[in-house]
């Protein structure tokens, strides 16, 4: 192995939880490929498919690309990072013990839940509403992973509070800023999913329990927004820390990058009313205020945006750019693999957060909530901006911890190339049927071929359907090149030699503010949190519950 | 710990940037009426396709008519009672003659839906146990014609098939 013998268990960690993420990526994309094919309006009746691919197949489908691709490739090669950067930053080993318990836990949770989705018994769809019925299986199989995550989460932080303890007077280093952030928005976000599938979901699937919908979407929606800063945190630790590596510089403000860091870190919980904008039952002042923190919690992505062009214009200067563009064009756009995929997920990214600012106003939601819009819009971001840079991040990563070699970066930059151009016309092409009403998640609609209605609207949203699928069919192919590069080299790679020590973080000074305040910062989110979530609570609850009995959702 | 005087600069004008975009909000919402859906109304699942009459009145008793068997009132002040169960909407098809103002009164008998009226700011989400409530000021030049009502939240397998159509007519 390539990988130095001090953190042996470490490294085993991520290359299992980084292959396995692959896999899950892997299996939850095939279903997209099913999705793509049934939206273009008639396409599936035209070629015969629609005898194949049925909506039992295609919910099912839909169940298991939101679960693999949202939740389990994200918190996989999340968990193989993390441990990567922490030992490598700080040089510590971390309990070797509990990581392997917490490996088989996830692994074997995801199994046990894989079993009911593949059979079609637990085809709620990755949100999981209630009174929609699965099987316990699913519901127990998800809670095992969470367990596993706080497993993980605890021996990372007992990692990171004895090299504190033991170096006091040093700063954390800005990839662990970017793990702590992550995991500490895991752990204020997990608490009431954990209730709501251990006291709501399984007495209703094992007892037919009903249950009251108003109280399952608010303590969902507590968790469903942070997991996107959860998955999207790592992705923007890379960019502070990855990209000016591979540029050769340091990026333009580690302060600001804290800066940032910590906004991320107090907003990203107390914002999770701006998905139930068009719920009854939730008064409008506390979506507002749930409005207001989202607004703020898009303030940490414009400093990022600033530090990172700032960082690029340096680095492109520093190659001889001149004037007030020139530094663009002298940047390694397809002569470093790492940068070019990195600085793609970036531009992507920045088109889904503009959408997001969008989603997030009180008013404009109406418009768009629900439709194409709105996978236009997660797609730039988990879907690019996210699963991109991780992949990208793989091409470090491979030969590091698998000692192998990427065996083509011609594919590798004819994927990204394909990845990118897909999901700009993925995404406008979703924006503008989502405009003109399109919903999501649903399979080949009868209404979209024959029913007479106001034209224009339909016409729109047929076409911008099409060229948004003819995108997500470019980007599943750049997506399928990238993979099975990624499996081809990690089996069959050139072997390499790895000597030295590898660090992503710029060279850490004494402690700053950050360090010393840490503790100030966590429980002015907890206070945060407690404010947002108190009131629509309180409101929920004193108004009484209105539960409503158990529903299979196929039969 | 440097930052940059032109951080500093950015810093200061995204901050106003969200501090403008959430005024504008909130006077949408408070000064022009414009917000969210609010009801604490609740009505037992199970009973709901009885105690939730589906159909169309008005709002003011003295102005309604009934031609061909189409509810039409004068002032353009509409009551819609909104049934949704799988894989339906109740009624499944909505006249309404000259509308100005529309009051959508609607739950589910089953699970969550969706209810969406394609090209329209009417978009609701519909759970059982619950009635939603919302009015629609209908824009003035609404054209006549047929408009799709959609389910844009999945409820099932025949979640696709669960539409409506709303007629306007002048």
């Amino acid at each position: 192995m390539a990988t130095t013998p001090k953190f042996a268990v470490e490294d085993r960690f991520a290359r299992v939880a980084i292959l396995f993420s692959f896999v899950m990526l892997a299996l939850g994309s095939l279903f997209g490929l099913v999705q793509a094919l049934t939206r273009f309006p008639g396409l599936l009746h035209a070629l015969g498919l629609d005898k194949v691919i049925t909506p039992e197949l295609y919910y099912t489908g839909l169940t298991l690309h939101g679960v693999a691709n949202a939740i389990l490739f994200t918190a996989f090669f999340i968990m193989g990072l993390a441990v990567f950067v922490v030992t490598r930053d700080m040089n510590i080993n971390l309990h070797g013990p509990l990581l392997r318990l917490a490996c088989m836990m996830a692994i074997g949770g995801t199994l046990v839940a894989a079993v009911p989705i593949l059979l079609g018994q637990a085809t709620v769809l990755y949100t999981f509403y209630p009174p929609l019925n699965a099987n316990v299986l699913f519901y127990l199989g998800l809670a095992v992973v969470v367990v596993a995550s706080w497993i993980f989460a605890a021996v990372v932080f007992h990692g990171i509070y004895r090299w504190k303890k033991a170096n006091p007077d040093k700063e954390i280093p800005l990839g662990v800023w970017g793990v702590i952030t992550t995991l500490v928005i895991w752990l204020y976000a997990t608490p009431p999913l954990a209730y709501e599938v251990l006291f709501l979901l399984v007495p209703m699937s094992l007892a037919g329990m009903p249950v009251d919908v108003l109280e399952a979407r608010l303590w969902f929606w507590y968790f469903g927004h942070p997991l996107v800063y959860f998955w999207l945190l790592p992705a923007v630790t890379l960019w502070y820390t990855l990209l000016p590596r591979v540029l050769g510089t340091e990026v333009f403000s580690k302060t600001m990058a804290k800066v940032a860091f910590v906004l991320y870190m107090i907003f990203s919980t107390p914002v999770g009313l701006h998905h139930q904008y068009v719920d009854p039952g939730v008064h409008p002042v506390f979506k507002y205020l749930h409005a207001t923190l989202t607004y703020f919690v898009a303030v940490p992505s414009f400093l990022t945006a600033f530090n990172l062009i700032a960082t690029l214009e340096r680095a492109g200067r520093a190659r001889g750019g001149k004037g007030l563009f020139g530094w663009v064009t002298a940047l390694p756009w397809f002569k470093d693999p790492v940068f070019t995929g990195l600085a793609l997920a970036i531009i992507i990214f920045g088109t889904g957060g503009f959408s997001g600012v969008i989603n997030a106003s009180f008013q404009i939601n109406y418009v768009v909530h629900n439709t194409m819009w709105i996978p236009g819009h997660f797609h730039t971001t988990v879907g690019s901006g996210v699963a991109l840079s991780f992949l990208t991040a793989s091409l470090v990563l491979i030969p590091l911890l698998y000692g192998r070699q990427i065996v083509s970066m011609k594919t590798v930059k004819a994927a990204f190339v394909l990845w990118f151009v897909g999901i700009m016309l993925f995404s406008v092409g979703g924006y503008l049927s989502g405009l003109a009403g399109e919903p999501r998640r649903t399979y080949a609609p009868p209404y979209l071929n024959g029913v007479q209605v106001t034209a224009h609207l339909l016409d729109l949203m047929k076409s911008a359907a099409s060229v948004a699928m003819s995108g997500a069919l470019m980007f599943w192919l750049g997506g399928a090149l990238f993979l099975g590069t990624l499996f081809f080299s990690v089996l069959f790679g050139k072997r390499v030699a790895f000597e030295g020590e590898v660090k992503i973080s710029p060279e850490p000074g004494p402690a700053s503010w950050f360090e010393k305040n840490l503790k100030l910062i966590l429980i002015v989110g907890v206070v945060l949190i407690l404010i947002s979530y108190s009131l629509p609570a309180i409101e929920v609850y004193s108004q009484g519950l209105s539960p409503a009995p158990p529903q299979g959702p196929l039969k | 710990m440097t930052v940059h005087r032109e951080e500093k600069i950015w810093a200061f004008f995204v901050l106003g940037l969200t501090v403008v975009f959430l005024a504008a909000l909130a006077y949408a919402a408070w000064g022009l009426g414009l917000t969210t859906p609010y009801t604490v109304e609740r009505i037992p699942a199970q009973k709901a396709a009885q105690e939730l009459k589906p159909g169309v009145d008005c709002v003011n008793p003295n102005v309604k008519q009934i031609v061909n068997n189409v509810v039409v009132c004068q002032d353009g002040r509409y009551y819609v009672n909104v049934l949704a169960m799988r894989f339906t909407w109740l009624p499944n098809r909505i006249v309404l003659t000259d509308p100005k103002e529309v009051k959508f009164r609607i739950t589910s008998t089953d699970v969550i839906h969706g209810f969406e009226i394609a090209g329209t700011n009417v978009n609701v989400m519909v759970f059982p146990g619950y009635i939603a409530e919302i009015t629609w000021k209908v824009p003035s030049n609404m054209a006549p014609g047929n408009y799709l009502i959609i389910c844009n939240e999945y409820c099932g397998a025949g979640h696709q098939n669960m539409y409506a159509i709303l007629e306007i007519r002048k």
